[in-house]
């Protein structure tokens, strides 16, 4: 067995981590989980326009979207090859109802310089909006495009997995609107063990599933694997979710270092140069 | 007012659409950029002068004599004038600034902004003391004053050593700032941001003190000394240039390559050579022509300090932008696709 098979279905999500297990496959693009989020957070109205592309005109998460799903017609592969067949289960649209992945370790936790966001109770991804100062660092510092400053309010804003609901005992809005339980909310681990099953059976079918958010896909690099995870059935670029991101914050030891060392040469080259420095008779 | 969606620059509006879908989400971005703009760029440039002029200062006192007092003097001057407008700076960058004093609420080691702010704070504390012993020894304080008295005997040396730390942090740690996040730009770079701005740091700052320690022949050999540090981080600048462009690869360093920001790297390279050849070839110029063109080689060395950060923050908010630069950095191994980059 391949190392990477080792981490398939692998989470390294604390025990009493709750989630989301999006099943692209079931998902017939209804949006409703993108109206339920707006109306049970009090969501302002996107700027509209329109993409020209799919039937998507959502576009991307922000900060007065967190969940966007995406439509993806499949015209042709990276071969160029044009889709003859239908998949089982499937026309050759792709959907995806994108949301913060609420990262086992998150980058944009560990950017936060004031501790505004916080891990909650249920191992969710949470910005505290009296503490956010709109430093904006996390915004670049997620690997997926999640966190957006809003021009509103000056704060960075993402997905709570609404920790409002969760405190009373609900489940997000989200998942609650879904007609068809693409969306679906529970511990981590009992949504890992679901997916792997689903994967099973979707690929005993013939369908190229896999599971996006294990420490294989998608959780790499340190992440360590995503609360909210998905089943794809095409490759993660598709969905425009990169296939092996890196947790940011890795590299700040090592690029400390380096930057401890030129300052080490620099300093002593300072050092010598001055000692060394001779009486200059002409200028 | 409005908020600018990713998909409102999507690149390539000519291509056909299954060229989009095929390697990325319509051209979509995948990840978000920062917001930072010119105060960052400046904040960036200051720190580098200011932590650079610590450095210089903190050297001459230690092992430089009595030739290098001017240097001392300037340094310890500059190194706080440099730094005072940062935090300002910063401020005005806040989504809420009047939230600023959040920042202190937390240390947190793996945060390179939150580090920032703490070495900032350290920097600007030994930056005055040292301004402030200098201003007692100058006498700006009063020959009788107690406290400049005070200030006076503070241990120089002690003093001296006591603001390289901060100093060569708060000219580095910028470097590890963009390199901690998933720009791919900065991604890719991250060993060789932070080296690269310090080399940068401490040309501009031996470029702005020779600049500033005055043309008399008492000076001359300050002056010199300067100019030897300034050769040798405009040498190493021009190494890293390069490291950080071959590095890049043709995906990622596709701002570093064409565009404004194209420009500006090369402009960033155009001047650290420049300025390094006209220090050369100025020793072999009769004595007369040297002081003009040396006075050209320092002021190119500083505005190439200034193109860099600039070339920098606003290459990383392209790359952002660019979904095939993001996959370049996060494809599998195994992936066919990422033979291309
Ligand atoms: S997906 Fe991004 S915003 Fe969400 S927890 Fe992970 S790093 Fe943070
Ligand atoms: S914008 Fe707010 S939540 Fe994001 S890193 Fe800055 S202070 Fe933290």
């Amino acid at each position: 067995m391949s190392r990477e098979s080792t981490l398939v279905g692998r989470t390294r999500a604390r025990p009493g981590a709750f989630g989301f297990l999006t099943d692209t496959t079931l998902c017939i693009g209804c949006k409703a989980c993108e109206v339920a989020c707006k109306q049970w957070n009090q969501l302002p109205m996107d700027d509209f326009g329109f993409t020209g592309m799919s039937y998507d005109n959502t576009g991307d998460l922000g900060a007065t979207t967190w969940r966007h799903v995406a439509f993806i017609e499949r015209v042709a592969d990276r071969e160029g090859r044009r889709p003859t067949r239908l998949q089982p289960f499937q026309s050759n649209w792709l959907m995806l109802s994108d949301v913060c992945k609420h990262c086992v370790n998150a980058g944009c936790m560990e950017a936060c310089p004031t501790g505004a966001i916080i891990r909650t109770e249920f191992d969710t991804v949470v910005i505290q909006q009296d503490i956010c100062n709109g430093c904006g660092y996390c915004v670049p510092a997620c690997p997926f495009g999640v966190p957006a400053l809003s021009p509103l309010d000056g704060k960075a804003h993402k997905c709570t997995l609404c920790y409002d609901r969760l405190k009373d005992g609900l489940e997000p809005a989200c998942s609650k609107a879904c007609p068809t339980d693409a969306i679906q909310f529970g511990p981590v681990h009992a949504l890992m063990d679901r997916a792997k099953a689903r994967v099973a059976e979707l690929r005993a079918q013939g369908v190229e599933a896999q599971i996006y958010g294990d420490e294989a896909l998608g959780g790499t690099g340190g992440i360590g694997g995503l609360n909210a995870f998905f089943i794809l059935t095409a490759p993660p670029e598709v969905y425009n979710l990169p296939a092996a991101p890196e947790l940011p914050q890795r590299r700040v030891l090592p690029a400390f270092l380096t930057t401890a060392l030129a300052a080490l040469a620099l300093g002593l080259a300072t050092l010598v140069t001055f000692w060394r420095s001779k009486e200059v008779r002409h200028d | 007012m409005t908020e600018i969606r990713r998909w409102q620059h999507r690149r390539a509006p000519g291509e056909p659409v299954s060229a989009e879908t095929r390697d990325s989400y319509y051209g979509l971005p995948v990840i978000h950029g920062p917001h930072w703009r010119w105060s960052i760029v400046f904040y960036f440039v200051l720190g580098g002068l200011a932590g650079g002029s610590a450095v210089l200062a903190a050297a001459a006192r230690l092992v430089g004599g009595h030739w290098a007092r001017p240097i001392v003097r300037v340094g310890r001057y500059l190194a706080f004038l440099a730094v005072l407008p940062g935090p300002l700076l910063l401020i005005i960058d806040l989504g809420r600034p009047e939230r600023f004093h959040h920042m202190l609420r937390v240390v947190k080691l793996r945060s390179p902004m939150s580090l920032g702010v703490w070495g900032l704070i350290g920097f600007t504390a030994t930056a005055f003391l040292n301004a402030l012993q200098q201003a007692a020894e100058d006498g700006w304080l009063g020959q009788r004053n107690p406290a400049a008295h005070f200030l006076r005997r503070l241990p120089a040396r002690i003093l001296a050593a006591a603001s390289t730390l901060p100093a060569f942090f708060l000219a580095g740690y910028t470097g590890v700032l963009l390199g901690a996040t998933a720009v791919p730009l900065w991604a890719r770079n991250a060993l060789r941001l932070g080296p690269l701005f310090l080399c940068s740091a401490l040309s501009s700052a031996a470029a702005m003190l020779a600049l500033l320690v005055g043309r008399g022949p008492g000076n001359a050999r300050a002056r010199h000394a300067l100019e030897r540090v300034e050769q040798v981080a405009l040498l190493g600048e021009l190494v890293l240039l390069e490291a950080v462009q071959r590095g890049s690869g043709p995906v990622v360093g596709r701002p570093l390559s064409n565009g404004l920001e194209g420009w500006a790297y090369a402009g960033t390279r155009l001047s650290a050579g420049v300025a390094l050849g006209l220090h050369i070839v100025t020793k072999m110029l009769p004595r007369r022509l040297r002081p003009p063109l040396r006075l050209v080689a320092s002021l190119v060395a500083l505005g190439g300090a200034f193109l860099l950060r600039a070339a920098m923050i606003f290459g990383g908010r392209r790359s952002a932008e660019d979904p095939a630069a993001t996959f370049a950095i996060t494809r599998r191994p195994e992936d066919p696709a990422r033979q291309a980059r």
